[in-house]
């Protein structure tokens, strides 16, 4: 009846054509337009074809992913891999190893540098993922507020920092209860988060410090101690609000945060919404005072990678190629607003033109050279959980010291990355 | 010859409740158990791993508070149900004028989808803009962090769970109430019975059944909470939230751990039937 | 005196349930910059959150889905458990008592068991991201095979009997000559399904990634707690809204069906 054919027309999976490649990109309305561009081009000089579908953003696709890998209905190439997921499904064996592909790790050294290659090579040695945009973390600053305190632009030490929180987090209108802040995270306990707050810090503080070496946890250091004691200040003093953000409208338009942590994506977004009048700039992230160096960041890497079922790597090898191509970079830039992964983006001629007619993205272009994405370990995202763990219950609720955190937290990755030997 | 054709008939009528059952009962209760003694993580293949996700989950201090704080919630949640849902329908009982309207206002809640309610609830509970702490401000009294307070959270869910599903108790004994004869408090009036009295020996063994079925569904929808916390908090402040099916689901669409998350389902569904044949014992009074 | 009491309690209790929602609404009618502020009525009137709203998301293709899903599985749902109802009921075959406590045990069991299976028989069939993921797992309800259990039970054999002798095969006899005396029953169970599929969430959460299929809460909950909202509280409410909005219309109009139906199906 009419359950059985529900059954049947349900269970057609589309077939693929043999010659045909299929590429997923993000959903994102401008990412669709970038890669259309691509592939149109592509299909217009080639035989394979190119077929591409956005699936959707966030959590969400990694879902999607997860269940084309059980289902074994895996795209040929997947755009947008978050960097710290490679890992978890090289080691499960579905990805193509890129560095026996001819000519790939020169491409990479070529355009991206040699800390890069590192960083992207897996702990067996073999790469399987090619960076591809970065969204640097920088601090956005409300130029009137921040003008009024006294700073010319976001602070840029802790000390600084605190200063600023001082001058600026008050009651204004008298009703006992302080409603304009320095800044704010995100107070909810959600592992992601960490990303463009702690951990953000933390490779400020430390120069692109890992959390995770050789299978071991290597954050209990002085860098996470001062990051998470100067987070701990910021609320404890209530500089920073203990409120939800999703609770009312946005509070840095409203001027009521001075300042936030954020990435190029902010710059059309305050575009938008911004009250008239309102003037508003980028700065690197806040280190400890007793900082030497470049300031680095987060890089929010996003990465591409082909799967194993792909019949033909060599030509998803050529196609991703003119992705990030020098044309294909500057497109990203001017069509999206996110940073290609590419080395020396401010001295090159290529970007010049955009960054003339698009000052805002400058700082973000200064940036590119010092940022870091993740360290390589499988179970990344369950580290990042119990950080974010250790942080909500010292920095946001004042419950351990940074130390105790710290301890408490090595301790539960130990755990979780089976280094028994290592607890005493 | 007639009865043999009654009986395949039959088995034809229920085949695709037994082919539903087979699909999504059987086979899921099956699978699942057998999932608890791997690790999976979706994209490799299953490990055997014995009773490592056992021994994971008795020393996994997060699956015991999990369970800790549903108990917490359904202990504010039921009884403050019962409590205001009891007494609004007594008191809708007697002769109030619009008793359909204050009906239909309460019942409004239950029909909305919970995302709706949670929502909502999320602007009404923000600590500095919120509207009840800005209530709280107007006339003077301090703001409360609904959903920023360890002790608070929980119990601030409870209460938008209550004033979600208070409606659909409030007519259940309604209806129940309105099967008592009248003749019985007349008697009881007429023996000089307090309010009290009469409330205490007339309505509350009528509505016993009521009352349990009240209990009973209440528990049951307390178990599963998880869009609640989901959307509010996160599970937080300090995993004061976090409820057992919220649980399971980090473990199994945040961290991949499909085998340990089969096990802790398995655990609670078994310890959720065990608090539904207790108070099956103590509260259901047989006639 | 007591009676001004129990009249306040009963006002100020109404307005506390009743309140949100207006707030709600005329908040999604607000600017954003007013919100924050706003108490009772908004001081300027825009449509500009719902024009946003529907340029963000797909809201109006969610609606269509909910309405698609809800209704077929609704369909379904009286379909079968009626046919599984009468044979409970009216039939004798071995294995009924069975199937009966089977049914009971079933309804006891906690979705947490279920739930991860399930959704991995739905990556193995191939239905995810398909409307079959969301109807297929809810097209036999427990609850509605006893309440048509129930009913058909009270019908008196001798109208089957009657309607057998007419030939009538065991479909025939259920649809055309029983259920006409059970509408109470069959509407019941409609308003019952359709609500609760229409307002599920987790399930749809897990197995519907492409927006062109989700649901309309699945939708909204994404809008809100993800980031296409933009930050953006009226927008967000806006989408609240216009979740609860189709639900409130049907309540207003089948107000005395809904609390009918909810509370006979308590009794039992």
């Amino acid at each position: 009846m009419v359950f059985i054919i529900f059954i049947f027309s349900a269970c057609h999976i589309d077939q693929k054509p043999k010659n045909e490649l299929t590429y997923w990109s993000s959903n994102n309305m401008q990412e669709i337009n970038f890669t259309r561009y691509f592939v149109n081009k592509w299909n217009t000089n080639h035989t394979n074809n190119i077929k591409f579908q956005p699936i959707p953003e966030g959590q969400s696709s990694e879902e999607v992913l997860m269940a084309a890998v059980v289902g074994k209905t895996t795209p040929d190439i997947y755009a947008n891999m978050w960097q710290g997921l490679v890992e978890m499904y090289a080691k499960s064996g579905v990805l193509v190893r890129l560095d026996t592909i001819n000519g790939f790790v020169d491409f990479i050294k070529n355009r991206c540098g040699d800390n890069v290659l590192k960083e992207i090579t897996s702990t067996d040695g073999h790469i399987y993922q090619i960076p591809w945009k970065i969204n640097p973390i920088m601090s956005v600053y409300n130029k009137k507020e921040m003008t009024k305190i006294g700073f010319q632009t976001a602070p840029r030490t802790y000390d600084s920092f605190l200063k600023a929180g001082k001058k600026f987090s008050k009651d204004t209108n008298n009703d006992g209860y302080i409603n304009q802040w320095i800044g704010n995270t995100s107070i909810k306990n959600i592992w992601y988060q960490r990303l463009f707050d702690f951990y953000a810090l933390y490779l400020a503080a430390s120069n692109g410090g890992h959390l995770i070496e050789n299978n071991k946890p290597v954050f209990n250091n002085k860098y996470a101690l001062e990051v998470l004691t100067f987070l701990q200040k910021l609320y404890k003093k209530q500089y920073f609000a203990k409120e939800n953000n999703a609770t009312g409208s946005d509070k840095f338009l409203a001027g009521q945060y001075a300042t936030k942590w954020t990435g190029p994506w902010d710059i059309s977004y305050t575009k938008k919404f911004k009250p008239k009048g309102f003037k508003f700039g980028y700065a690197p992230i806040p280190v400890p005072d007793s900082h030497q160096g470049p300031v680095f960041t987060y890089a929010d890497p996003k990465n591409i990678v082909i799967f194993n079922t792909c019949k033909k790597p060599l030509k998803a090898w050529e196609f991703i190629k003119t992705l990030i191509s020098e044309e294909g970079d500057l497109k990203l830039l001017s069509l999206t607003e996110q940073l290609p992964r590419r080395q020396n983006l401010e001295e090159s001629t290529l970007f010049k033109d955009y960054i003339k007619t698009h000052p805002k993205i400058l700082p973000f272009i200064k940036q590119s050279n010092y940022v870091y994405g993740t360290d390589n370990c499988e179970l990344m995202i369950e580290v990042l959980s119990i950080i974010s763990d250790e942080y909500e219950a010292c920095v946001v609720y004042d419950k351990k010291t940074p130390k105790e955190a710290l301890n408490a937290a090595e301790k539960a990755v130990n755990i979780l990355l089976g280094n028994f030997k290592s607890i005493n | 010859m007639a009865k043999r054709k009654f009986k395949i008939g039959s088995y034809l009528l229920v085949s695709p409740y037994v082919l539903f059952f087979l699909i999504f009962v059987a086979f899921p209760v099956f699978f699942s158990f057998y999932l608890t003694f791997h690790k999976w993580n979706v994209i490799s293949p299953m490990k055997y791993s014995g009773l490592y996700n056992y021994e994971k989950m008795l020393h996994d201090h997060l699956f015991y508070k999990s369970l800790v704080n549903t108990l917490y919630f359904l202990l504010i949640h039921i009884p403050s149900q019962l409590i205001f849902s009891l007494g609004i329908a007594v008191i809708l009982n007697t002769k109030i004028k619009f008793s359909s309207f204050f009906r239909a206002a309460f019942f409004l809640p239950v029909i909305v989808s919970g995302v709706v309610v949670t929502i909502m609830w999320q602007q009404l509970y923000g600590f500095n803009s919120g509207l009840i702490n800005r209530l709280l401000t107007d006339i003077g009294l301090a703001k409360i962090g609904w959903l920023t307070t360890e002790n608070m959270a929980m119990p601030s869910i409870a209460i938008m769970a209550t004033w979600k599903n208070v409606g659909l108790y409030i007519v259940l004994f309604l209806v129940g109430l309105q099967t008592i004869p009248k003749y019985y408090y007349e008697v009881a009036d007429l023996e000089g019975a307090t309010d009290w009295q009469k409330f205490k020996y007339i309505t509350l063994p009528a509505i016993n059944p009521t009352i349990f079925m009240v209990v009973i569904f209440s528990t049951i929808g307390g178990f599963s909470l998880f869009i609640e916390p989901y959307v509010m908090t996160g599970g937080g402040p300090l995993n004061s939230s976090l409820s057992s099916v919220l649980y399971i689901y980090k473990q199994a669409f945040d961290f991949y751990h499909m085998g340990y998350a089969a096990t802790l389902g398995f655990t609670f569904a078994i310890l959720i039937m065990l608090v539904v044949v207790l108070q099956k014992r103590f509260l259901e009074k047989k006639y | 005196m007591k009676k001004a009491l129990i009249y306040t309690i009963l006002i100020v209790f109404a307005i506390a349930f009743i309140y949100p929602f207006f707030w709600m609404t005329v908040a999604s009618l607000s600017p954003e910059n007013e919100i924050g502020s706003l108490t009772f009525l908004p001081t300027h009137f825009t449509l500009h959150n719902y024009i946003s709203m529907f340029g963000k998301i797909p809201i109006g293709r969610a609606l269509f889905n909910s309405i698609l899903v809800s209704s077929i599985i609704t369909f379904c749902v009286i379909f079968f458990s009626a046919m599984v109802g009468y044979a409970l009921a009216k039939t004798r075959f071995v294995g009924r008592e069975i199937i009966f406590y089977i049914i009971i045990f079933t309804m006891t069991l906690p979705f947490q068991i279920t739930l991860i299976p399930n959704y991995i028989t739905m990556v193995k069939l191939g239905f995810v991201d398909h409307y079959t993921a969301l109807i297929i797992p809810f097209v036999i309800n427990n609850f509605a095979i006893l309440l048509f259990r129930q009913a058909f039970m009270s019908i008196p054999q001798a109208l089957i009997d009657a309607a057998r002798i007419d030939g009538c095969n065991n479909m025939r006899i259920i649809f055309q000559v029983l259920f006409p005396s059970i509408i109470p029953t069959i509407v019941t169970v409609g308003i019952l399904t359709f609500m609760s599929t229409w307002n599920e969430v987790l399930w749809p959460l897990i197995v519907i990634r492409d927006q062109q299929l989700m649901t309309m809460p699945q939708l909204v909950t994404l809008f809100s707690v993800g980031g296409r909202a933009e930050g953006q509280l009226g927008v967000k409410l806006a989408s609240t809204v216009l979740l609860a909005l189709p639900i409130i219309i049907a309540y207003t109009f089948f107000q005395k069906y809904f609390i009918q139906s909810m509370a006979s199906s308590g009794i039992k």
